[in-house]
């Protein structure tokens, strides 16, 4: 792959830079919930490697948090908009070489930041704890040419019409560089106090609200078609969930601080807000099932739409989730309580997972016209990742009602520790089953480029018969 | 481009746009996928409604607030009253003050339900809330925190005497602003999705006009 980032444009073979955005994704997945995996243990055990700052918990839980999201899931939406967004325009991406080196420098820019992490230089903002220099870097070097390479592909499409998927997809490019910048402002310019704290979950809340979330559901407006052969349902329930995505969920973030001293209007307008993000989820969930009708055979046969629907299965309790627990009756018993970490779990390593890994089986054999290896070892991927979450996200969520509990009542810390240590024992197990399951994943599609039946051309790989 | 008002609730464009629309979504393959026209199913309208009057309903500020003194001061000047005074014991006591406030139009029933109270709490909380009523301070700027009477955790606005607001009400500007927000949310995608060709017309895929 390295061989090509000195190559010239014309030379560099289609779909080189979607091959390499999707593996370097999957080893993300791999670090990163290997990671967790360790975290959790640490949380299970308390005495599990102590005596080192660098392994310490407060240092580990950031390079976990952000090798997830800026390794495992933007690489992968990265390595969908390489292949989606041309093929939806008829036509090539606008510069597989700045897609190669974008993949390059964006792995060089995260082992730097999760090296200063590990380090302990960080600016102590949750979601954004990379330093100022760092946050420079990633703007630079890793968002803007993804989205310039992005947009010059739309741009530069071979038909009249954009497709649902590729709306999310420019918006959303567009959408993170104005919300890494300004949610970031605090570390740029030193601001302090409720400024920095509003700033800090007004970047949280978008990080999420308009990058993972659009460009999760905008993967699956193309999986599910593209797998099934059906048109989408309908192209009115798109607007409605792009729209409502747009206007909901850009809105000003302060029911993430329900406790801090904001204006109460302020919170009041974006706690409606908050519960209105079901408007999109109801517009996507319903769109993607009704696309399914007469191929809900292919939900049990074909693993890029079992990962797809399972996903977008997860998008119903996240957004009921999502919805309310922000609303002032409820935020007070659940805040800052393990029922969050079970709640950003089921939007990431649920919801915005399972889309994506659909995305990188079905990209990554469509681009190195290469037939899965083993279907035995997805299925044993898809189960291990299913079953490894919903048991973390059960045993948090009861966790953080003994916490929530605890707190309101008045219980004694330790006694709440004590309480809820079966439960950090079971998420323990849960996220070591999911990182297990990766590594199955991450040696079958080496194995799939090494050694998978070659695609014919003018064939998808799903409708080649699996040899193991 | 042409607009068209004859029958808005079907499209909003046009005989020679719609064709034009019909033309290209049953000729181009974007990247071989489709979409059809299929309409915004009615279960899916009516659930983005309920949504909507569930956002403002689940929001307002109306559950979870502390008791405020206000709400108390009947029960406390019920404690003055012979009736309760001469009772033989607390639950007596307590079940005087409920029968003498159950009369009182002015008290609120419905919340004094939800934050029951004993004889001991109302003799810490009494002579404070009494202490207050002397002063002419706004009881509805007092919250209850178990033995304890303090001054809410609210800042509103400022009242002409000076005073600043300590109640949260049930309607402020944030919820202003989530209706502009809705109205030009659901204009705009109203716009957009009636500029397509009604939904009695559905694309035949890849088929191609002479």
């Amino acid at each position: 792959m390295f061989k090509y980032l000195l190559a010239k444009n014309e030379d560099i073979p289609h779909g080189a830079s979607a091959v390499y955005w999707g593996f370097s994704a999957i080893v993300w997945f791999v670090i990163g919930t290997g990671l967790g995996s360790f975290n959790a243990a640490k949380l299970a055990f308390p005495d599990f490697v102590t005596g080192y700052e660098f392994l310490a918990f407060g240092h580990m839980r950031q390079v976990h948090v952000h090798a997830v999201i800026f390794g495992w899931i933007s690489m992968a939406f990265g390595m969908a908009m390489m292949y989606i967004t041309p093929a939806l325009g008829n036509t090539r991406l606008w510069s597989e070489k700045l897609g190669l080196w974008n993949a390059f420098l964006w792995n060089i820019g995260l082992s730097l930041g999760l090296v200063v992490l590990w380090a302990g230089m960080t600016s102590g903002r949750e979601y954004s704890d990379f330093p100022w220099f760092i946050d420079l870097y990633i703007i630079t070097f890793m968002v803007v040419p993804l989205g310039v390479n992005v947009w010059m592909t739309i741009i530069n499409r071979r038909t009249q019409g954009i497709y649902t998927t590729n709306w999310f997809f420019g918006a959303a490019t567009f959408m993170l560089a104005i919300v890494f910048t300004v949610g970031n402002l605090p570390e740029f310019f030193h601001l302090t106090g409720l400024t920095e704290a509003y700033l800090t979950w007004w970047f949280a809340h978008n990080v999420l609200g308009l990058w993972i979330t659009p460009v999760a559901a905008a993967i699956a407006y193309y999986t599910i078609p593209k797998v099934t052969g059906n048109p989408l349902y309908s192209h009115r329930i798109g607007h409605l969930h792009f729209w409502s995505v747009v206007v909901f969920y850009s809105t000003p973030a302060a029911h993430h601080l329900m406790s801090a001293p904001l204006p109460e209007w302020l919170k009041s307008f974006a706690s409606v807000e908050g519960v209105l993000i079901l408007v999109p989820a109801i517009a996507f969930v319903s769109n993607i099932l009704l696309t399914m009708q007469g191929k809900w055979n292919m939900f049990v046969e074909n693993i890029e739409v079992r990962f797809t629907v399972t996903g977008c299965l997860m998008a119903i309790p996240l957004n009921m989730q999502g919805g309310f627990q922000q609303t002032r009756a409820i935020n007070w018993y659940i805040h800052g309580t393990g029922w969050i970490v079970a709640h950003a779990h089921l939007a990431l390593l649920g919801f915005s997972t399972f889309l994506e890994a659909a995305a990188v089986y079905l990209g990554l054999q469509s681009m190195m016209r290469r037939k899965l290896y083993s279907l035995t070892l997805a299925n044993i991927h898809f189960w291990l990742l299913l079953i490894g979450f919903t048991t973390y996200w059960v045993s948090m969520t009861i966790a953080g009602l003994i916490q929530g509990a605890g707190k309101i009542y008045e219980v004694p810390y330790i006694d709440v520790v004590i309480a809820e240590h079966p439960y950090m024992i079971a998420r323990w197990i849960g996220g070591t089953l999911v990182f297990v399951g990766n590594c199955f994943w991450l040696y079958n599609m080496w194995m799939t480029a090494r050694a998978g039946t070659e695609v014919p051309q003018g064939r998808m790989p799903h409708e080649l018969a699996y040899e193991r | 481009m042409g607009w068209s008002f004859k029958d808005p609730l079907a499209t909003l464009s046009d005989d020679e746009t719609t064709e034009k629309n019909k033309k290209l979504w049953e000729r181009e393959l974007l990247g071989g996928l489709t979409e059809d026209n299929n309409p915004v199913p009615v279960p899916v309208v009516w659930l983005v409604l309920l949504t909507v009057i569930t956002a403002f309903l689940v929001t307002f500020p109306l559950w979870g607030q502390r008791p405020t003194a206000e709400l108390f001061l009947p029960y406390v000047q019920a404690m003055q009253n012979p009736e309760v005074m001469n009772a033989k014991n607390d639950d007596e006591a307590m079940k005087a003050i409920e029968k003498i406030v159950s009369q009182d139009p002015n008290a609120n029933h419905a919340l004094l339900e939800r934050h029951p109270v004993s004889m001991d709490d109302l003799r810490m909380i009494g002579p404070q809330i009494e202490a207050l009523k002397a002063h002419n301070e706004h009881l509805g700027d007092y919250t209850v925190v178990g033995p304890n009477v303090v001054i809410a955790n609210f800042e509103g606005n400022y009242r002409p005497d000076g005073s600043r607001i300590r109640q949260q009400p049930w309607w402020d500007k944030g919820y202003t602003i989530d209706l502009f927000y809705l109205s030009y949310f659901f204009l705009a995608v109203f716009l957009m999705i009636k500029r397509l060709p009604p939904t009695t017309w559905q694309p035949r895929h890849g088929h191609v006009e002479d």
